[in-house]
């Protein structure tokens, strides 16, 4: 007898592992639990209605844009904010608006907590409320500027990160849901948030992930100059030019946007160390934060030919961005090299939350984010007109009309810059569909959304 | 509907607030009426007078030190001499192979002989008296011998919260469910849960009631669970447990003399491997594996019912062990059975068997060496079959990344951990979860559906359970009436933990998915037949089962009891 008993310390060894399993779920679902239950598959969150007793969302000055009243989500007053915001905040009768707070944030608006879970009844539950960095004014400016055009605005904080701005357009009015979003065709790709998830030929504005890569790579390249006739042979077909420049060095390229001058360099540096800067700058990899998340933008140039490369160099070939990731290198060319993490939730009520910075790992070198930063100020100085965006901010910007090989469609149309100025430092990038010049297209949307912040620093509020 | 809503809540609330206080009060009870540690019977040295106070049921008499009572200083002892047993009619000794033989009054003895109060029983140069504990110094210390059993909790009482907590959540269920109907298989079960106390307290004359109590609460909890997937689930549920409750009588009677057991182990043996080859032969392939066999319009696992047998067949009393020490038939025997189960395809029995085949060969032989060596085998011979047999490679693929893979394998342990957190501690309510329609989680994944309907309280507190089985079995077995009953409850006890530790953390992505059931909770006939079944050979390592006045006494020399 004493010797079963001796033995059986197996089965106990057993059911002291068993217990410690348990043991290990317990802190596990405690510590996770929050993540869990926010994923897509959890059919409680996506079902809709959810939301009937859920918590507000503010914006930056603590306006009102979604909250609940007697278990209806009512929006912001104003349809223009409404709309606006849409694709930030989400739609809570219509699941197919994505990666918004009002999904991502679903557990804290609901007012989700390990000890209940979900199931504590809706009159007992209370919801907390985001406060998001999103300025609706902007956000007006933003959409009104765009107008019947689709296309996205984002506007962030390149020192601290706070996204003041994100507009995605087509949009509509989750108070007036129109019912023809499947089958009007100006409704097409509304769900998506095009600032995040829209992949568009960069056009010149990649330019300056070529010029980095050359800065990065080739001593002195910003000295060496090239002649522009207009036209050139790269690999067996040409490369062109909008007009014939003369002598162009770096500079003057970026300024007038060379085409040559970039194919060329693309070429002298070769797949590599394009390939390894464009990697570094964010491309082939998602940009998230805060629970959004980007679509990758897109550099592959492994079955390019020669001339094929050489236009990957001036962003055009199959080279795609997302308007976040082409506002992120302006905003590291403004911030010494180092991007910042964006980020768009200011506080959580009743969680204690509140937002710290952080930030990536420098995609250059200051000296080089100090060259582009310069080159950007010239361009906006010799050919874009520095009135033209703003007659208080000091702007740095790169334009791009992106050619798409749909027949007879217009060009997109980019604008990407910073402000140098301490009380607006905000980086952006605008890109508007099929717009046409980014010179005469894109500029007045970020103009207008540069005055809105004008008007609200006027009056006398801050951007953080 | 908010009032309702309100009342489910405060119902979801104390109603594992209520199994809580059951399930205490059981195990404490349970605990508090075991036997204490003193001595059933003396051995006095004739020469010395050393008193060897006798605690077991079956006790190995030698020179080793792991000897139950332990003869020193005379080296015509063998290590392991002889083996004194107690039984209904007497006391015997039994000669367990010695160098010097055994002697009972001056005669040898061969097999087993009765030894009454006041016999000689010789060992080499070492006579030993059989003496009652008062007739000697000992009575100052130890109490009167036999057997004190303290009252237990009643049964009645025990019953009457049982049926209350399942009142509690089978009205939350109704909450939902919203179908009067819906309560009539649960009222059955209290009812079949009433006469079979009954049944027990009169005829089998069981005293004691905690065990069953808490195997009623789980298998109640199973109940009202699946009962809400659909009444049919309920009645074929009830039904599966008035059989088990059969089975449970039945082992618990037919296992009431040890000795009897051991003439039928070859008869389990040829019905484990006759079971799991129906399954082979006549098994349809239902989710992956092959082991449902159909009788007209019942189905049913063969390998489940092979289970409880394969206990029987590992099991056996001291006096047989000690002299069968080769595990060669028992291994032959294990290695059938799993080979079957790997060819059908059932790779979570196969699994439950192999940890059965371990455990009961440690209790056996308490070689370590062999079991690893065993071990090490059957590790060689997983990776063939999992070179074989690709799915089952991808199923240990997804350990640990089980979100990459979260619409795929690992769909159901992903919703398992979606679903439990979405509960919170104490559920969404009974029918009001997502995770019951993800395809057979009343049987597969029903640990994570009552994390996610009933609370992560409720779901940790049957597992729990099941592991407290476990421990009362270890606690038990000491005292109980024979290494038979030692060995059996330990075994049974590790496949329950066993079992439930596969389903559990399988569901959790911490083990590979084998789709085994949760003991006593999981939907599932021939599931919930041999846990119960299981459940009666725990049930008998507890000295209380086969408990009678007249085992208290001790027959003197030309007495018989009867």
């Amino acid at each position: 007898m004493k010797k079963i008993r001796k033995r059986s310390f197996i089965v106990l060894l057993m059911t002291i592992a068993f217990f410690a399993g348990l043991v290990y779920h317990t802190v596990n679902i405690y510590i996770n639990a929050k993540e869990w239950v926010m994923k897509p598959q959890n059919l409680h969150l996506t079902a809709a209605g959810n939301l009937d007793h859920g918590g507000k969302i503010l914006d930056i000055n603590n306006v009102v844009l979604a909250q609940s009243i007697d278990g209806e989500r009512i929006y912001n007053d104003d349809e223009l904010v409404r709309k606006a915001c849409l694709h930030v905040v989400g739609d809570d009768k219509n699941s197919n608006i994505f990666n918004c707070i009002q999904e991502i944030y679903r557990a804290d608006l609901i007012g989700y907590d390990f000890t209940f879970g979900l199931g504590m009844p809706k009159d007992l539950r209370k919801g907390k409320d985001i406060r998001l960095t999103i300025d609706s004014n902007l956000q007006k400016a933003a959409l009104t500027a765009l107008g019947d055009k689709k296309g996205a605005v984002i506007f962030y904080n390149y020192k601290t990160g706070a996204v003041a701005c994100m507009v995605s357009t087509p949009t509509y009015d989750p108070q007036n849901r129109p019912n023809d979003l499947e089958s009007n065709e100006a409704y097409e790709g509304v769900y998506l948030n095009r600032a995040l998830w829209g992949q568009y030929t960069p056009g010149s504005t990649f330019k300056l992930v070529t010029a980095a890569a050359g800065l990065e790579n080739i001593r002195d390249i910003e000295n060496k100059v090239l002649q522009c006739k207009g036209a050139d042979i790269i690999g067996n077909e040409a490369i062109t030019c909008e007009f014939s420049m003369g002598t162009v060095n770096m500079r003057d390229a970026v300024c007038y946007s060379c085409n040559i001058y970039f194919g060329h360099l693309a070429t002298e540096l070769g797949k590599a160390r394009m390939f390894k800067q464009a990697e570094k700058m964010g491309f082939n990899s998602r940009i998230e934060f805060d629970g959004m998340e980007s679509a990758k933008s897109v550099y592959d140039v492994s079955e390019a030919d020669v001339n094929d490369f050489a236009w990957s160099g001036v962003g055009q070939y199959n080279t795609l961005e997302t308007p976040i990731n082409v506002a992120m290198i302006s905003a590291a060319i403004a911030n010494g090299g180092i991007p910042v993490t964006p980020y768009i939730v200011q506080s959580i009520t009743d969680n204690d939350f509140e937002h710290s910075s952080s930030f990536g790992n420098a995609i250059m070198s200051a000296e080089t984010a100090e060259k582009l930063s310069d080159y950007m100020d010239y361009a906006v100085e010799n050919n874009y007109g520095k009135y033209r965006f703003s007659s208080r901010f000091d702007v740095c910007a790169k334009t791009g009309t992106a050619e798409v090989s749909e027949d007879g469609q217009d060009a997109h149309a980019w604008i990407t810059g910073f402000c140098k100025d301490e009380d607006f430092p905000y980086a952006f990038a605008v890109v508007v569909e099929h717009g046409g010049s980014g010179y005469d297209n894109a500029i007045p949307v970020a103009a207008a959304v540069l005055s809105a912040a004008e008007e609200t620093l006027d009056s006398g509020m801050t951007y953080k | 509907m908010e009032f309702w809503e309100l009342v489910a809540f405060t119902l979801r609330i104390a109603a594992p607030i209520l199994a809580f206080i059951i399930l205490s009060v059981c195990f404490w009870s349970l605990n508090d009426g075991r036997r204490t540690d003193h001595a059933l019977v003396v051995l006095q040295d004739d020469n010395t007078g050393k008193i060897y106070p006798v605690t077991f049921w079956e006790n190995l008499i030698g020179r080793s030190d792991k000897a139950d009572i332990c003869v020193e200083n005379d080296m015509t002892i063998s290590r392991e001499h002889a083996v004194l047993l107690r039984r209904d009619t007497g006391w015997f000794v039994t000669d367990i192979g010695s160098k010097a033989g055994v002697y009972v009054n001056e005669k040898k003895i061969k097999g087993r002989c009765m030894v009454y109060i006041g016999d000689k029983i010789s060992l080499g140069n070492t006579s030993l008296i059989l003496r009652r504990v008062d007739e000697t110094k000992e009575s100052s210390r130890t109490r009167v011998s036999g057997t004190a059993v303290k009252k237990s909790v009643s049964g009645t009482f025990l019953l009457a919260l049982i049926t209350f907590y399942i009142i509690m959540i089978s009205t939350e269920a109704m909450i939902y469910v919203r179908d009067i109907l819906y309560l009539i298989p649960v009222a059955l079960f209290v009812a079949v849960m009433w006469i079979f106390h009954k049944f027990s307290d009169r005829f089998m004359k069981i005293k004691h009631f905690e065990l069953e109590s808490i195997a009623f609460l789980l298998t109640g909890t199973g109940i009202v669970m699946c009962n809400t997937y659909s009444s049919r689930l309920g009645y074929m549920q009830l039904i599966a447990t008035i059989i088990g409750l059969c089975i449970f009588s039945f082992i618990v009677w037919f296992i009431k003399v040890p000795d009897r057991v051991i003439y039928w182990r070859l008869i389990m043996s040829v019905f484990a491997i006759l079971m799991l080859g129906a399954a082979a032969v006549f098994g349809r392939e239902v989710n992956g594996a092959s082991n449902w066999v159909f009788i007209g319009p019942f189905s049913f696992q063969p390998s489940e019912f092979a289970k409880v047998a394969y206990i029987f067949i590992g099991a056996g009393t001291l006096d047989q062990l000690q002299k069968l020490q080769n595990l060669l038939g028992f291994i032959i025997v294990t290695a059938i059975c799993i080979l079957i189960l790997g060819y059908i395809s059932d790779f979570g029995s196969a699994l439950i068997f192999f940890v059965a085949f371990i455990i009961i060969s440690y209790l056996r032989s308490g070689d370590m060496r062999k079991i690893m060596t065993i071990g090490a085998v059957a590790i060689i011979g997983a990776f063939f079959i999992l070179t074989l047999k690709p799915y089952v490679a991808e199923r240990f693929q997804v350990i640990g990344h089980i979100w990459e893979y979260s619409d795929s394998l690992g769909y159901q342990q992903t919703n398992t951990l979606v679903c439990s957190a979405s509960g919170g501690l104490f559920g969404l309510g009974t029918g009001n979860g997502n995770l019951r329609y993800v395809m057979a989680s009343e049987s597969d994944l029903v640990f994570g559906a009552i994390s996610e309907e009933m609370g992560l309280i409720s779901a940790l507190m049957l597992a729990v359970t099941i592991g407290g089985f476990m421990i009362y079995a270890r606690a038990v077995i000491i005292k109980s009436r024979s290494v038979f009953y030692s060995m059996a409850a330990c075994s049974a006890g590790g496949l329950l933990v066993f079992q439930a530790a596969l389903h559990i953390f399988g569901i959790l992505g911490m083990l590979p998915l084998t789709g085994v059931t949760l003991p006593f909770v999981s939907y599932g006939g021939s599931s919930m037949m041999a846990c119960w079944g299981l459940l009666a050979f725990i049930k008998s390592a507890d000295e209380r089962t086969y408990y009678k006045k007249s085992t208290a006494e001790i027959p003197k020399k030309g007495e018989v009891l009867i």
